[in-house]
């Protein structure tokens, strides 16, 4: 068991009214499988995944990254060298290059990595599919496929086990996005990473080796 | 790619958003360094002056404020005098470092020849009856103006301590005076105390009594070297010459001498004019009348000096410094240090709030960026770390550049000022006090207004500028403190 939320709630405050995004929930996730998380628009995918990666907190229960509570490891630290997150909107840095963007959480992370960083960021950025004369290029010269690429590279670049996406296709073509979920799979299949992925579509969630349904604070597992 | 690494390819990325930053740093730091720049150049011409006035100071009337009082006021006023004990009481305070109180009285001689100036072979007709030589009366042993640089013992001593209290009849002349008569340190020369009556009819004076007082001399004086010098400079030079003259038969004798000698003359006096010596009777109205002078410690001393003696005084009397000269002529440098410093005020706050503004305008835009930062775990100091340097270096290049523009331009800005002060005379109405009044015009305190890039204006605008700079990003900072990656990300 990598990873594990236990019991947890959130929500916001409606006036008087709590209104619950999240209420008790609990899952877990195993290193080696590819996961989804299927819910319609608003369903609170994307709050479920910011507290898995540590970019918000939950009003009570936990999450535990082998079994120690990410409060107590520090959400920082955690972001820093547990996890990879990859964004519907990409998010990388415009001024920067696809390297150097890849380059960015490998100087922050204390986890340890090669000592020829270059080297490691130009192969990997090899492996998802970005070629040395598109990775010295301005990320915002890039496809928005080519920088999903450059995103997933970046999630990957500090050795992490635990990868979390929130639509990481959802502005990607069909095409396009077969060809990252291929990617997710080969990271989770042929590395032993475990990879998260929070989206709408049905079509991902049948290629996934364990799928969830959200909705209305609740999660079910899917078939 | 770390933080360091990202700071500067922060400036060099945007070399659009950097240059702006730039000219808005650079601007400003013109203000800045320009302000500096004078207020610097006015300090150093008050302290130069103030140092060239020397920490002379005395007590007299205040002529401002009788000139100030109105008739009945003036009626209803009893003078005090200023007595010895209030004198002595005053030049004890810590700050004097010497102090003296003489009279002084002229007197007259048949067998001593004046000094007189090769030059001005001028035959000066004197009506009335010679009085060439000033005796001025001395109560500090060692003579303050030897002390002071005004002159310097050619030859022979100084008094002692006794003969000033014992009033003995010795006597330190000229260097110039002994030469003219064949004097030398032991020999004795003497003075004649005239007793004048003036005779209404004939329009004459007449010389009622007279006793001779002979003085031994122990010590030769010569005028100091600098004081000659600017003499010569100087464009009154008549004026001065005369000064010159009085100076070289000026003999300074123990101040009981000059008591006794006034003494002397006052009762003769009044025996030889009854009507004057009836008005008289009854008053208690003393020949004495001291001027006292104090030297003290330093020049920044007399502002204290001044508060501390001003309640033990008499009404009406005020405490007269040399640097109450430099105020009169020191007008327009005044004004420019005033101004410079309300510059300096407005432009540190208003590159503060625009500097803040312009950084927190690019963070904004940035704020993508600096999430990314944060969701990669970057701690939040090293992202502000990142901001600092990308801003500081552009600040740091901004005030480099303007430390030498700045400079530039407060020296055409202050050159301008002085031209245009020079067109207006000034007249100030001055009272003369020995020792205290210099030769000091305004255009000594012009002359001694110099910007230049001395290291402690370069330390002083590097200071300033770079506190007033990490001052506005304060608030950029705080921004960056409270960004939240997931609603900037999610
Ligand atoms: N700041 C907020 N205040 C109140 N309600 C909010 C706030 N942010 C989000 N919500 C609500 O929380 C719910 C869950 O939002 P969330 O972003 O997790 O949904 P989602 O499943 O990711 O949706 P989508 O598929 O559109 O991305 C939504 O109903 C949304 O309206
Ligand atoms: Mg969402």
């Amino acid at each position: 068991m990598i990873l594990e939320a236990k019991d947890l709630n959130y929500y916001y405050q409606d006036g008087e009214q709590r209104r619950y995004i999240l209420k008790d929930t609990s899952i877990s996730f195993e290193k080696g499988k590819f996961y989804t998380i299927l819910g319609q628009s608003g369903s609170g995918k994307t709050t479920l995944l910011s507290l898995l990666s540590a970019l918000d907190s939950p009003h009570s229960g936990e999450v535990l990254f082998n079994g120690d509570d990410i409060k107590k490891i520090g959400y920082e630290k955690y972001r820093r060298n547990n996890v990879g997150i990859i964004f519907q909107s990409y998010n990388l840095i415009p001024t920067f290059t696809a390297v150097e963007n890849v380059l960015v959480p490998m100087s922050i992370t204390e986890n340890e990595i090669p000592e020829d960083t270059k080297t490691v960021a130009y192969n990997l950025l090899d492996y998802i599919g970005i070629v040395k004369n598109k990775a010295d290029r301005l990320v915002n010269r890039l496809s928005g496929g080519e920088q999903q690429r450059v995103a997933i590279a970046r999630a990957l670049a500090t050795n992490v086990e635990l990868i979390l996406a929130d639509e990481p296709t959802g502005n990607l073509d069909e095409e396009m996005e077969q060809e990252i979920i291929e990617i997710f799979k080969k990271l989770a299949h042929e590395h032993g990473k475990c990879v998260i992925v929070v989206t709408h579509s049905n079509e991902i969630a049948l290629q996934s080796d364990q799928a969830f349904r959200l909705r209305k604070g609740v999660l079910t597992s899917y078939e | 790619m770390n933080f360091i690494k990202r700071g500067f390819l922060g400036i060099t990325r945007k070399k659009g958003k950097s240059l702006i930053l730039l000219a808005v740093i650079f601007i400003l730091g013109n203000l800045i360094s320009g302000a500096i720049s004078i207020q610097q150049a006015t300090g150093n011409v008050e302290s130069t002056i103030k140092e060239r006035l020397g920490t002379a100071a005395t007590i007299d009337i205040d002529y401002d404020e009788w000139d100030a009082m109105s008739e009945s006021e003036l009626e209803s006023l009893e003078m005090e005098e200023i007595s010895v004990d209030l004198i002595k009481q005053i030049g004890e305070l810590s700050y004097v470092k010497y102090y003296d109180y003489s009279m002084s009285t002229w007197l007259g001689s048949e067998s001593v020849e004046s000094y007189h100036d090769e030059e001005s072979d001028v035959d000066y007709i004197v009506e009335g009856p010679s009085t060439d030589f000033r005796l001025k009366g001395i109560n500090y042993a060692p003579v303050i103006d030897f002390e002071e640089g005004k002159a310097e013992l050619a030859d022979g001593r100084v008094f002692t301590d006794d003969e000033i209290e014992k009033g003995t009849s010795v006597a330190i002349i000229s260097q110039k005076l002994a030469d003219e008569n064949n004097l030398n340190v032991g020999d004795t020369f003497t003075l004649a105390n005239d007793v004048y009556t003036y005779d209404e009819e004939t329009g004459e004076d007449d010389i009622v009594n007279s006793r001779d007082v002979v003085l031994e001399i122990i010590g030769l004086f010569e005028p100091s070297e600098a004081k000659k010098e600017t003499d010569e400079n100087s464009d009154s030079g008549m004026m001065i010459l005369t000064d010159d003259m009085d100076y070289h038969n000026t003999v300074y004798v123990p101040n009981e001498i000059v008591i006794d000698e006034t003494q002397f003359n006052w009762e003769e006096y009044l025996k030889a004019d009854e009507e004057l010596a009836e008005m008289m009777e009854g008053e208690d109205e003393s020949f004495e009348y001291y001027e006292p002078i104090y030297y003290l410690n330093n020049p920044e001393d007399i502002e204290a000096f001044t508060e501390e003696v001003k309640p033990l005084l008499p009404e009406l009397y005020s405490v007269i410094s040399a640097s109450d000269q430099y105020d009169n002529i020191a007008g327009p440098i005044e004004s420019m240090s005033k101004l410079a410093k309300y510059v300096l005020i407005v432009a540190v706050i208003a590159t503060v709030l625009i500097t803040g503004l312009v950084v927190l305008l690019f963070l904004r835009d940035r704020k993508r960026e600096l999430g990314i930062y944060l969701s990669l775990g970057e701690k939040r100091s090293r992202v502000v770390g990142q901001i600092l340097i990308e801003v500081m270096v552009v600040a740091v290049i901004g005030i480099t550049l303007s430390l030498f523009s700045g400079n530039l331009l407060a020296q055409q800005v202050s050159d301008t000022m002085m031209k245009a002060d020079d067109n207006q005379d000034e007249y100030f109405e001055e009272y003369y006090y020995e020792g205290i009044n210099t030769d000091l015009t305004a255009e000594d305190v012009m002359d001694s207004y110099e910007v230049t890039l001395n290291s402690s204006y370069v330390l002083g605008f590097y200071g300033v500028g770079l506190v007033t700079i990490l001052i506005s990003t304060i608030i950029p900072l705080i921004y960056i403190v409270r960004l939240n990656p997931k609603k900037i990300l999610m």
